[in-house]
This record gives C-alpha cells, structure tokens and sequence, in this order.
C-alpha cells in the first residue's frame, strides 16, 4: 500500500516473500521472533512526498478540529500528507499495541501518562531531543515537559495538562444557605463538616459529597504528596507508605459511615456514567472529584453554576501536581521522524493550530500559546485556567512507570473492595503494593 | 477422546462401498485453505507464545512452563474461574429455557407471529453497542426502572449493577435478556420438522402435550444439542457485555470479571500476551472438556433424521 | 370458549414478555430525542420536548455524514453474507453427507477453531494480514468468509443437514446425479431455513463486529458504524449522548428490516416443500 515505508520498516524481504506465499502461517514463531520495534528512518527531511498517519483518541469534536489542524499543516508542507485517525480511548489502546507488535504503527500518536512508559521503556519512541531542529521544546512549561522524559530522553511531549479539583454545585450550597468554604485554607475536617452539613440540610433529597478519594490514582498521589511521600520514585518503584494509603481509606469510610457520602454503589454507578451522567451532573450530590479540564462537559451536563474547588489542605504541604493530560509522541519505527516531529511542532506550538484546536486537549503546556488563546477562552474554559493558575503545585509529578500501566484499575479494584468491606484497609494497602511492585518487577 | 459420540455418529451413516474423498476435498477446498492460511497459524503462534513472555512491543523471550505455573497461584484468575462458571451454569440453561419457550409458542397458529418475533428479537440486535451500558444502568441502578418497578411492590431495592453481590446477575439478565438468536434458530429447526409427523399424531389422537414431547423434542434435538454446545462455548468466551457495562474493569470488585475479560486485560491492559496466551489455551482445554462431555452425552439423547 | 380464552392468555403473556423485552430500546429511541441534559435524569418513557437536532448532529459529527459510513458497513457485510453462504455450506455438505478420510478428525479441528478466544489470536493475525498488505481494506474481513473461517456456521449448516431425511439424495443419486447437483438441486433448497439464519446473523454480527474492523480499518475514510458509534464517546472531556444514541437508532434501522424482511425465509423449507 504504502511501498515508500514497506521498504524502510520491512527489510525482512524473504519472509514478506514467505508471507505472500501463504507459507507463513506454518511458521509462526520465527514470525513473531522478528516483530518489535525498529528501523526507524533518519532525522532528516525529504524533498519526496511524505505520507505520515496520526493517531489520536477522543470525540468527535477532536476529530473535526484536528482534521483541520491537519489540513492546514499541509498547505504549510505542501510534499507531506497527513492521514488523521481517531479511536475511542479503550479501543485506541488495543489498536495501538496491536500495530506496533506488527512494526505497523503510526508515525505521530498521542499518549497518556498510564502508558507513556510502557512504550518508551520498550524502546518504541523516538527522543525528541534528537529532533531539536524541527521541535522547539523550549515554550513549554518546564514541570510538564519533564513528566514526558526518561533519563534526560525527551520521549514525549506534553500537550496541555490537567489538574485534580473539588468541583461543587454552587447552586445547592445557595438552596440550602450554606456559604462555599475558602478553598485556601480548608482541611479535611472541614470537608467532613461540611458535607455532612450539607447531608442534613438535605433532609434525604441530596448527598453532602460523592466519594471523592481512595479509588483512583489522583487522590492516592495527592494525599501522599501532602505527607510528603510520593506513588512511585524516581528509579520506577513504588515509594507509597502503605500506612498512608491505609489512612486516606479509613478517612472515607469514616465518610461513608457517617451518611455524609454517597453509597459505595453510587460510587460505582458514578464511575460507569461518566462525567455527564455521574451524581454530581444529575444533582444527587453537592461535590465530587475531577479534573479542571472538565468543567465545561459538567457545566454542560448539569446545567448548574458548578466551581472548581482546591482540595482540601493537611499541615500546608503542597500536594496537588500538575499532570499532562496527553502527550504528542513519535514512533521509533517511524520512516520520517523528522516531517512527524514537523508536524507535532506544528500542532503544540503555532498560533495557527492554537486558533484551531483551543483548549480541547487541555490547558495548552506551551505558555506562549496559553498567553496567546487567552482572550478567546470561554466561561468554562476560563474557569479551568484560573484554577490552574491558583493552584499551587508540590514536586514535578513522577509518572507511571513501565509495568504500572494497570495502576489505576488496581486501585479501583481494592478500594472497592475496602469500601464494601470486603477487605480491610491494612490487607488492601499490603495487596496494592505487592501487586504493583510485581507488575514492575515483571518487566525488569 | 474429542467429540467422540459426535464420530461415531459420523460414522453410523450407512456404509458406502468406496469414499467420497475426491468430491469432499473439493467441497472442503476453501475451508481447507482458510484453516491452513488464517486460522492454525494465528493459534499455532499462540500456543507457541503460551511459553514465552512477550510484552507486543518486544520479541518474545521463551520461558517455558512458567506461564502455566503461574495460573497455579493467581488469585485473580481463581476468581475468574469462578464468576466464569456461574455465569455459564446459570445463564445457559435460563437462556435456552426462554428461547425454546417462546420458539414453540410462537411456531404455529398464532396471530402477529412475524410481529412477536421481531420485537423479541430486537434486544439481540443490539449487541454490543455502547448505547448498552447506559441503557442497563439506566434500568438497574439505584434510580432505575427496576428499583420504581420494585417500590411499586412495596420493596426497596438497591444498586444492582454497582453492588458486588448482584452485578454478575444483572448480566446474567443481560444474556437472557439476548435470547434471540438461539430462538431463530429453534424456529428455523421446528420449521423443518415434517408437519405429516403432526398430521401422523393428531390422527392418532395424541394430545398437545404428547405430540410435543413425542413428536416436536425428539427431532428438535439435533438442533437443541447444536444451541447448547454453541451457547455453552460462546457464554464461556463472554466478553463484550461485562466490558461495555463495567467499561473493561469487570468491577465492581472483580464481581463480573470474566474469564476473557481478565484475559483481555493481561494481553492489552499489562502488555501480558504471553500470560495472557496461556490463559487461552487454558479456556481452550476447558472448552473443549465441556463439549467432549456435551458431544459424549448427546449419543443418549439425540436423534437424526438420517 | 376454552380454546379462544387460552388463545387470549397466550397473548397476554407475548405481550407481557414483549413490553419488558422492548423497554430499553425504546427509552433508547426516546432518548436519542432528549436534549442532552436530561438523558440521564429520565428513566421514563414520556418525551417533554422534542429534539432532532441530535439526528442533526450525529448525521454531520464526523468529516463524512453518518450515511457514508452505513455504506461501508453494508459492503463487509454483503462480502461476508455471500462468503458464508457458499464456503460454510459446502464444507458443512462434505461433513454431513461425505464420507471421506480423516473426517471425524477434521469436524474435531472445526470445532476446535470455534474455541479459542478470539484476544490471543488478533495480534498474530495481524501480523499476517499486514504481511499480505491488507490492512486498512475490508479483506481481512470479507475473505477469509470465503474461506469458511465462521466454523460456527459450518456446525449450524450440519446439523441442518442431518435433518433432511437421506431418501431424498439417495432417490438422486440412484437417478445418476453427483455430489454438485446434490448439493445445489437437493441439499440448499431444503436448507434454506439455514440459510436465511446464517444470512440473518452473519449481517448482525458483522454489521455489529468492533474489534476486527478496529483493528484494521485505520483510515476515517475506511470506517465503518461501530467505530463512528464508537468515536462519539469520549471519558474524558464528555460525551454527546444524544448524538450516540440518535445513531444508534439509525443504524438499528437496517438490521431491524433486514430481520423483518429475512424472517420470512424461516418459513419455508421442509414444512412447506416436504410436508404439504
């Protein structure tokens, strides 16, 4: 199909001649033996026609915008022709592993925190730092573009970010002539207070707060930061004091118990419904957890004056982070690793995409870009930047090593488990870093 | 060992003076073909991948058994065994139930018969659409229709899907809920049955009960043996339905964690696809026991035309 | 008097049945008229405002309208209907009617395809197709129906067969006809209640199927309807429900009038040419 990258990316000529022959089936391990990633082409420009594909997750909005982005890209480089392809998230991922285990990736992909280093670990990113000459990295903010390095390698580049917020309902604080607390200098005993408040001056009709913590990542980092302990350090171990983790636990079961949260089973549902149609959207509860970049699709779905709110404080401690929301990577088996990291250049740091894509991928990491779209953001999109800009980030966050890439389902898992009571913290806590660690040391 | 009752049934055909080996070649030529070009060599590599540890990203490193000592001492997989096997031993037999059921109820003399069949077919075509997940929560959650239907009757009800306790049931429902393509078939096979053998039975005065257990069950069984080892192996394979309703987690708490769900997850989620070969061959071997069973039994039960 | 009250109980309780059956299709098809904001918080049936602007906007949602994408959908399953049809019921004619070397040990190899799960078998699959250069066509999908890969089709055509009393083929063979004309004047037309099945499911599998054409169908241009479905959900920035359900319901559509349209051919076969 694409003769120009088959030559590159497939040198194996006898076993493509094999293949064609339909022999190939008969030998399927030497098959496989040879898959992985490689012969990538060189860090330099074609004077040729260059088909490159890029691969992104997200809605269909995306989809139009970055098609645009795309098309206005090749008016720019008149000899490159970009093929956009967009998947579901869930459905990305398989697709994804799945074409480069067949040294048939696609040259530009978006990646995610949870995946980042699975990839780059197994060698299947170009360093972007090789291709300083089409990649300027220097406008993008410094804690972010150290979240896509390993060892200094520069495997991928942040996109915009995300921070974890408290979101309220501001109209049921107003229903129920309760005052919105003062997100600078609140702790977790007031949120209890508050939203077991809010609880009984509901009388039955609302929950004070959904289950904002101990079932994902975000919180976990969160509050171990604020104690000055950390998810995983700097060699890719996991670092967490279990006895933390046991903590954070027990304070929402406390939560629970008291009624001022919702239900371990609303929980649930929450999870599966999304933002849009999770309790804190359809007016069941005052507040629950996100990300800033959110805000508009809660706005959207609740109809609600929602606010963002900071989590609440331990002894001042800064635990909140800033995470990259997604990054822009370049595949290793890539031919044109030098028009693809044309093409991200493009993407991440011209006011000519900037015009185009907005804030849809986040809170742009390039600052001149995010001075540049300013002026243009909406109420929503206003909200998340404000939120950014008052947050006040501990250490660079760590991001999730190679063979963590299941953290997150994990979590949710036991602290289900804990919720139900199935399992006591302390069991749990030990069961999360023995599996975790075990996943890790799996891939050393 | 393998379908052993099936062969001998095979075999039972009256005896020709010489084979058919020349026409059969012929008429197997192209699933011949496709089962040397498409379908031994993707399993052969996975068997062959069942011993290594393979990331997708990297070659794989061979490891020998270590894959299957392994399954010895993973819990999760214990307990997806487990949810596994409910699942099969309870929504199987309910499903089969419903769709012979209704497959009989609607074969002959009644009126709207296309209109019935359609609307029970319907959920069946959903399948595997996204729409799905909101949908089942929609009537199983706490403020689902299920819950108002169960206040009406006076009984608080509760979470059904996000409740451990009850999740795996409300996909059971979800199966039985799709009934539909078994039943086509149970309908597809009552309509081959010769009505002169109804004729035959009326004439001898048999009532309607006799002529079904003497007439309808005996040569439906060829078809009720194919629906049971089909729904057997495919509820075994379950995957789709516990992905899109617990969005791939099999959660809560693992309560509706299938067998390929988990296998799934190994392969894509962990970059586990030698581990998550193994598990494969494993359901394979587990599969394949129940259908030499299923195919051993058949020999007491079910009846050719031939 | 009896007879007709039973009649009048039978359809009570079909209806019974068919009121639970079709609820959550139609909250869906309620649903796909809702403004966004309040799918979620309705479990009922009753429509307050109207809103078609979702068929609008999921119709027009990607940079094809939704139509193009039902085309593509339609041309995998034509290819896969006619494949199935003519690769599942020669092979499944040979294993009923044949008798040949090694044919226990093959129908055991048949069966033994439908067993393994499908995850382990996709990335070695994809190897090879990528091999051949198909990916990103609809041949990994359509040719290898034409090579009776559907083994579930193969087993479902022979225990048709076995059905059709042996008579009959042996009365044409006595009159001098071979295996082709058995097959193609005897065997398909009394089979034609399994065909009509295998046509039914194959067009709803495969018009449903999302992991192959995931994996294969790369290019925009090349999707078809689970994954345009499938593109309209997003977990992270939100999701434009209406929208997702609005097509849903059309592409529900095809299949619902091809079963409508197909199951007449259920009613035919040796009930009718045999019996009567």
């Amino acid at each position: 199909m694409r003769p120009e990258r088959t030559a590159v990316t497939r040198p194996n000529l006898t076993r493509r001649a094999l293949g064609r022959a339909g022999l190939l089936a008969a030998a399927p391990a030497p098959l496989l033996a040879s898959c992985g990633i490689g012969g990538g082409g060189e860090m330099v420009l074609s004077d040729e026609p260059v088909e490159l594909r890029l691969s992104w997750w997200g809605s269909d909005l995306r989809a139009q915008q970055t098609n645009e982005a795309i098309a206005a890209f090749e008016k720019q480089y008149p000899n490159i022709t970009v093929r956009g392809e967009y998947k579901e998230f869930g459905a990305y991922w398989d697709g994804l592993a799945t074409t480069f285990a067949a040294n048939d990736s696609p040259d530009v992909v978006q990646m995610d925190e949870q995946y980042f280093n699975s990839y780059s670990a197994r060698g299947a990113l170009v360093d972007l730092n090789e291709a300083g000459e089409f990649l300027d990295l220097s406008k993008i903010e410094p804690d972010l573009l150290f979240t896509g390095q390993v060892d200094g390698a520069q495997f991928a580049l942040p996109i915009g970010s995300s921070v974890l917020a408290f979101a309220v309902n501001a109209d049921m604080f107003a229903q129920y002539g309760m005052e919105l607390p003062d997100d600078t200098t609140w702790t977790w005993d007031d949120y209890a207070a508050i939203a077991a408040e809010l609880d009984a001056r509901g009388g039955g009709d609302i929950t004070g707060s959904g289950i904002t913590g101990g079932v994902d990542v975000g919180s976990v980092r969160y509050w171990a930061r604020q104690r000055g302990n950390e998810l995983f350090g700097a060699d890719g171990d996991v670092t967490l004091d279990p006895d933390l983790l046991v903590g954070l636990w027990e304070y929402y079961l406390g939560l629970i118990e008291s009624g001022a949260t919702d239900t371990p089973e609303q929980m649930v549902e929450d999870t599966g419904a999304g933002v849009e149609g999770g309790g804190l959207a359809t007016g069941r509860t005052a507040f629950g957890q996100i990300h800033n970049t959110q805000i508009s699709a809660l706005r959207q779905g609740s109809g609600a004056d929602m606010r963002l709110l900071q989590l609440p404080q331990h002894d001042g401690t800064p635990g909140n982070f800033i995470k990259p929301g997604m990054y822009w990577a370049v595949s290793a088996g890539s031919a044109h690793p030098a028009e693809s990291a044309l093409l991200v250049d493009f993407l991440v740091n011209t006011e000519t995409a900037a015009d185009i894509l907005g804030t849809e991928r986040g809170v742009p990491a390039n600052t001149e870009i995010l001075a540049y779209l300013a002026p243009q953001l909406d109420e929503s999109e206003q909200i998340a930047v404000d939120y950014l800009a008052a947050t006040v980030p501990g250490e660079p966050l760590i991001v999730v090593p190679n063979g963590a890439s299941s953290v997150n389902p994990l979590l949710t898992r036991l602290g289900q488990e804990v919720y139900f009571g199935q399992t006591s913290p302390e069991d749990a806590a030990e069961a999360f870093i023995t599996e975790l660690q075990g996943e890790i040391d799996a891939t050393k | 060992m393998t379908a052993a009752a099936e062969l001998r049934e095979l075999r039972s055909t009256p005896a020709k003076s010489k084979p058919e080996n020349k026409a059969a070649f012929w008429f197997l030529l192209p699933w011949f073909l496709g089962l040397f070009a498409v379908t031994l060599g993707p399993m052969a590599a996975s068997l062959y991948l069942s011993f290594t540890k393979y990331n997708l990203l990297q070659p794989p490193e061979f490891t020998g058994t270590a894959n299957f000592e392994r399954m010895l001492t993973d819990e999760r997989l214990h307990s997806s065994l487990a949810v596994t096997f409910t699942y099969v031993l309870v929504s199987v037999p309910l499903q089969l139930g419903l769709a012979l059921g209704l497959a009989v109820l609607l074969d002959r003399g009644i009126r709207g018969l296309g209109f019935y069949r359609s609307v029970f077919y319907l959920p069946s075509l959903l399948g595997a659409s996204v729409a799905i997940a909101v949908l089942w929560r929609t009537v199983f959650g706490t403020e689902g229709l299920f819950n108002e239907g169960l206040a009406l009757l006076g009984i608080e009800g509760r979470g059904w899907i996000a409740d451990p306790e009850t999740a795996l049931s409300t996909l059971i429902t979800l199966n039985v809920w799709t009934f539909g393509s078994p039943m086509v078939i149970f309908l597809a096979g009552l309509r081959q049955i010769p009505v002169m053998y109804y004729e035959a039975a009326a004439v001898d005065g048999a009532s309607p009960l006799r002529r079904f257990t003497s007439v309808t069950l005996p040569l439906l069984t060829p078809i009720i043996f194919f629906n049971l080892v089909l729904q057997i192996i495919h509820a075994f394979q379950s995957f789709t339905q516990a992905f899109i309703v617990s969005g791939g987690t099999g959660g809560p708490t693992d309560s509706t964690l299938f067998f390929s769900l988990y296998l799934y997850q190994r392969g894509f989620g962990n970059f586990d696809m030698g581990y998550a070969s193994a598990l494969a061959w494993l359901l394979l071997v587990i599969i394949g026991a129940f259908t030499a069973i299923n195919f051993w039994a058949s020999k007491y039960w079910v009846h050719y035309g031939d | 008097m009896a007879t007709r009250l039973r009649a009048l109980l039978k359809h009570l309780f079909l209806i019974a049945c068919a009121a639970v059956m079709l609820y959550p299709v139609l909250w869906m098809v309620v649903s796909s008229m809702r403004p966004n904001d309040e799918i979620f918080r309705s479990p009922g049936l009753i429509l307050t405002d109207l809103e078609t602007g979702n068929y609008e906007a999921g119709w027009n949602a990607f940079e094809h309208p939704f139509g193009y994408f039902m085309v593509n959908s339609a041309i995998v399953v034509l290819g896969a209907i006619i494949g199935n049809l003519v690769a599942c019921s020669m092979a499944a004619y040979a294993f009923a009617r044949l008798e040949f070397k090694g044919r226990r040990w093959w129908f055991a190899v048949m069966l033994l395809t439908i067993m393994l799960p499908v995850h382990v078998i996709i990335v070695p699959q994809y190897v090879l197709f990528s091999e051949f250069g198909w990916v990103n066509t609809f041949l990994p999908l359509i040719v290898p129906k034409f090579l009776a890969t559907d083994a579930f089709f193969v087993f479902l055509m022979v225990q048709f067969i076995r059905g059709i009393p042996r008579e009959l083929d042996e009365a044409a063979r006595i009159d001098g006809a071979g295996h082709p004309r058995i097959y193609t004047r005897i065997v398909l037309p009394l089979m034609v209640p399994a065909l009509a099945t295998t046509a039914i499911f194959t067009f709803i599998w495969t018009w449903n199927d999302f992991f192959g054409q995931l994996i294969y169908l790369i290019d925009p241009d090349m999707h078809t309807v689970p994954l345009a479905l499938r593109a309209f959900v997003d977990q992270q920035a939100g999701t434009n429900w209406g929208a997702t359900f609005a097509m849903s319901v059309v592409s529900l559509l095809p299949v619902f009038l091809v079963f409508l349209f197909g199951q007449r051919f259920l009613l035919r076969g040796i009930a009718t040419t045999g019996g009567k």
